[in-house]
């Protein structure tokens, strides 16, 4: 059944626009514009996939992400919005975004990257992992037939990226690599029109996908989850290794990138875990690309564990300053004073941040205003 | 230790010049199975030993491969119609699936009339999945109200098929059709994902009585219909343990594939190893030898 909703904008942050069939309710704060939703399958997609091979007897793989699901007539990927249909592979969601907001560039997290600027944030139903601690199950782990979608093409995208006024927009809550098509297109016809793109993903992608993105897109935000293949066979679903090879990509592109490591207790916080880790980056990437620790709280099907101790995510962070990480971060806490930007060389604080607000910024022409050294990031 | 009774009555004929059913043969090899299988002779007194009359049935269908490979109308309303003599209310009847598009494509009218058989999918406006999530083992995932809240006994009538992924999809992958994602349990030959799911309150508590339709066996390159693997093989297979029968199932669909040349599945590295879960998780038999398989002539 068609219907109309408005949004309307409370306090410069935010129209959301995401809804479920599974009884859940969601309330809108503001009106920010209308779209018309639809659920179930009369609203989705018929779009050829890119990255996929045919094989015989209508039987396809798909190349997109590590998976390489290999599929017969009819059945869909691991990701649940990829279908093959008579040998040919379709994605059900290019123009069917589940949820939309306008969301501060904070909150993806991307601390180097335009602050204060605000972020159209789309995304389609349907994740080509399944974390089991996953925050926006509700649209990740379901099919695109199970939420309600919105039509926005590509060039509506923009079009209210520029109309509300966001310089960016960022592919997010789920996967964007699942909506890889619509992403690309979307990021496409926003640069036409000076409109960034930034994408927030878990990484779980093949290389020469990552590496078409690159050309594309503006920033990336890469979700590290654990540091062992351990942990992601249990708890993610996926694989470590497609991953760090994805980041990469991206620290070797022009693109922008930054690293969250959501930290759960006793499942991915060992000291030992975090020290290889952030070995790994200053040995691959570099000591500029920023890492964010970001506090767990019960969700999904870990519900099981505690909030994450402060006094962890501290310990963590002390690990990834004293092996030479230059901006370390805390994250959902906050308040905490690890939210803010120091310089490296002077430990004046150059960009003071309290949740998602920013107060001062301390930066001349990229460089720290008390001693000119230059903070790694995109300031303008 | 007693053996699990798996009763396959193959009815020659039943499948007519042109595909349709010849119904008489049909529910002779639906009684005869029925009979053997809970060892009396009246049918309505088989089933009533595996149903109360105030049960609400669910037959939980399997209408992904289109017309040609799906479980057919007549199939599932004469099994539908042996219950109704057996005492249970016809308005207690659900025939269903995941989506009233695939029911419509296997050639089902839909009805959600409060009289009658109910014959409706997941999607229908005002049924949908259940809120909240069930977690068990490795499972997370939202059931279809129909299997949740609107039966209390289950019969799983599924289709006997190749499956590229999970080796064998019979009775118990059948009840992947009654969760939202079930995308998420193919790796690993949807190993321990068939077996655990199963295990759910909802399914294992529910589930009364497995009959695959077995009609047309699809032995290669399923679960999506190829008529080149497609084999006329005109039975119904009985049993009330869920892994004895999918076991039998998956033998048929072995010795399909020997009989036309193909490698096993095991060779193929897609042996259903569900089964040998189920079995370690008490939820049936996967040792033929532990299996009493009847095979009879309708």
């Amino acid at each position: 059944m068609k219907r109309r909703q408005f949004f309307k904008t409370a306090g410069g942050t935010t129209l959301l626009a995401s809804t479920g069939m599974m009884n859940r309710t969601s309330s809108f704060p503001a009106l920010l514009m209308d779209f018309y939703a639809l659920g179930g399958e009369a609203n989705l997609s018929k779009v050829e996939a890119r990255y996929y091979k045919k094989h015989p007897d209508r039987e396809i793989e798909c190349t997109l992400c590590p998976r390489l699901c290999k599929l017969g007539d009819k059945e869909r990927g691991y990701c649940g919005v990829r279908e093959n249909i008579g040998g040919k592979y379709y994605t059900l969601v290019y123009g069917k975004a589940c949820s939309i907001a306008a969301d501060p560039i904070e909150k993806k997290p991307l601390f180097h990257y335009l602050p204060k600027s605000s972020a159209l944030s789309i995304a389609t139903a349907g994740c080509n992992v399944n974390c089991k601690f996953c925050q926006n199950w509700e649209i990740s782990q379901v099919r695109p037939e199970q939420v309600q979608n919105y039509d926005l093409p590509p060039r509506a995208v923009v079009e209210t990226a520029q109309k509300y006024r966001c310089p960016v927009i960022a592919y997010t809550y789920t996967e964007p690599v699942i909506f890889f098509e619509y992403m690309y297109d979307t990021s496409v016809e926003a640069r036409k029109k000076g409109v960034r793109n930034v994408v927030i993903t878990g990484g779980h992608i093949s290389p020469e996908p990552m590496e078409d993105l690159t050309k594309v897109v503006d920033a990336i935000k890469v979700d590290l989850k654990a540091f062992s293949q351990d942990f992601y066979t249990k708890y993610v679903r996926g694989e470590l290794q497609p991953v760090l090879e994805a980041i990469k990509i991206v620290h070797k592109s022009s693109v922008w990138l930054e690293i969250v490591y959501l930290v759960i207790p006793t499942l991915n916080d060992s000291a030992d875990e975090i020290r290889k880790m952030c070995q790994w980056i200053m040995k691959e990437i570099g000591p500029d690309v920023p890492l964010h620790f970001s506090r767990f709280v019960p969700m999904y099907l870990v519900k099981n564990l505690p909030p994450t101790p402060v006094s962890t995510l501290e310990k963590v962070h002390k690990i990834a300053l004293d092996e030479g990480i230059h901006h370390v971060y805390i994250g959902n806490v906050p308040g905490h004073s690890a939210e803010s930007t120091y310089c490296p060389n002077c430990k004046n604080n150059v960009i003071e941040r309290k949740g998602y607000s920013i107060g001062k910024i301390a930066l001349k022409g990229g460089r720290c205003k008390y001693c000119n050294n230059p903070i790694p990031g995109i300031w303008i | 230790m007693m053996a699990s009774k798996v009763v396959l009555i193959r009815g020659k004929g039943v499948l007519k010049e042109g595909g349709d059913i010849d119904q008489k043969k049909l529910l002779h090899m639906y009684n005869r199975g029925i009979q053997i299988l809970m060892d009396k002779q009246n049918p309505k007194d088989c089933l009533r030993l595996i149903f109360q009359s105030s049960d609400k049935v669910g037959i939980k269908i399997n209408t992904i491969g289109g017309r040609k490979l799906s479980s057919r109308p007549e199939v599932s309303f004469s099994l539908a119609g042996l219950l109704q003599e057996s005492g249970i209310q016809q308005k207690n009847i659900i025939i269903w699936d995941r989506t009233n598009r695939e029911l419509r494509e296997a050639g089902y009218g839909l009805n959600l009339n409060r009289s009658g058989i109910k014959v409706y999918g997941t999607d229908t406006k005002g049924v949908g999945y259940d809120s909240q999530l069930t977690s068990h083992l490795n499972i997370g995932s939202l059931f279809s109200s129909i299997q949740s809240s609107k039966i209390t006994a289950s019969i799983s009538l599924a289709i006997l098929k190749d499956h590229g992924m999970a080796g064998v999809t019979a009775g118990m992958k059948n009840y992947f059709g009654a969760i939202h994602n079930p995308n998420k349990y193919h790796d690993f030959n949807c190993n321990p994902f068939v077996a655990e799911l199963f295990e759910t309150k909802l399914i294992k508590r529910k589930h009364k009585l497995t009959i695959l339709d077995s009609l047309i066996v699809q032995y290669h390159r399923g679960p999506s219909y190829h008529a080149r693997w497609a084999e006329k093989y005109e039975a119904l297979i009985f049993s009330l343990d869920p892994v004895a029968v999918d076991h039998v199932g998956w033998q048929v669909i072995e010795k399909l594939r020997a009989k036309k040349g193909l490698a096993s599945l095991k060779e193929e590295k897609r042996a259903p190893v569900y089964l040998k879960t189920a079995e370690k998780m008490g939820l049936g038999k996967a040792n033929p030898e532990e299996i009493q398989i009847i095979e009879e002539e309708a």
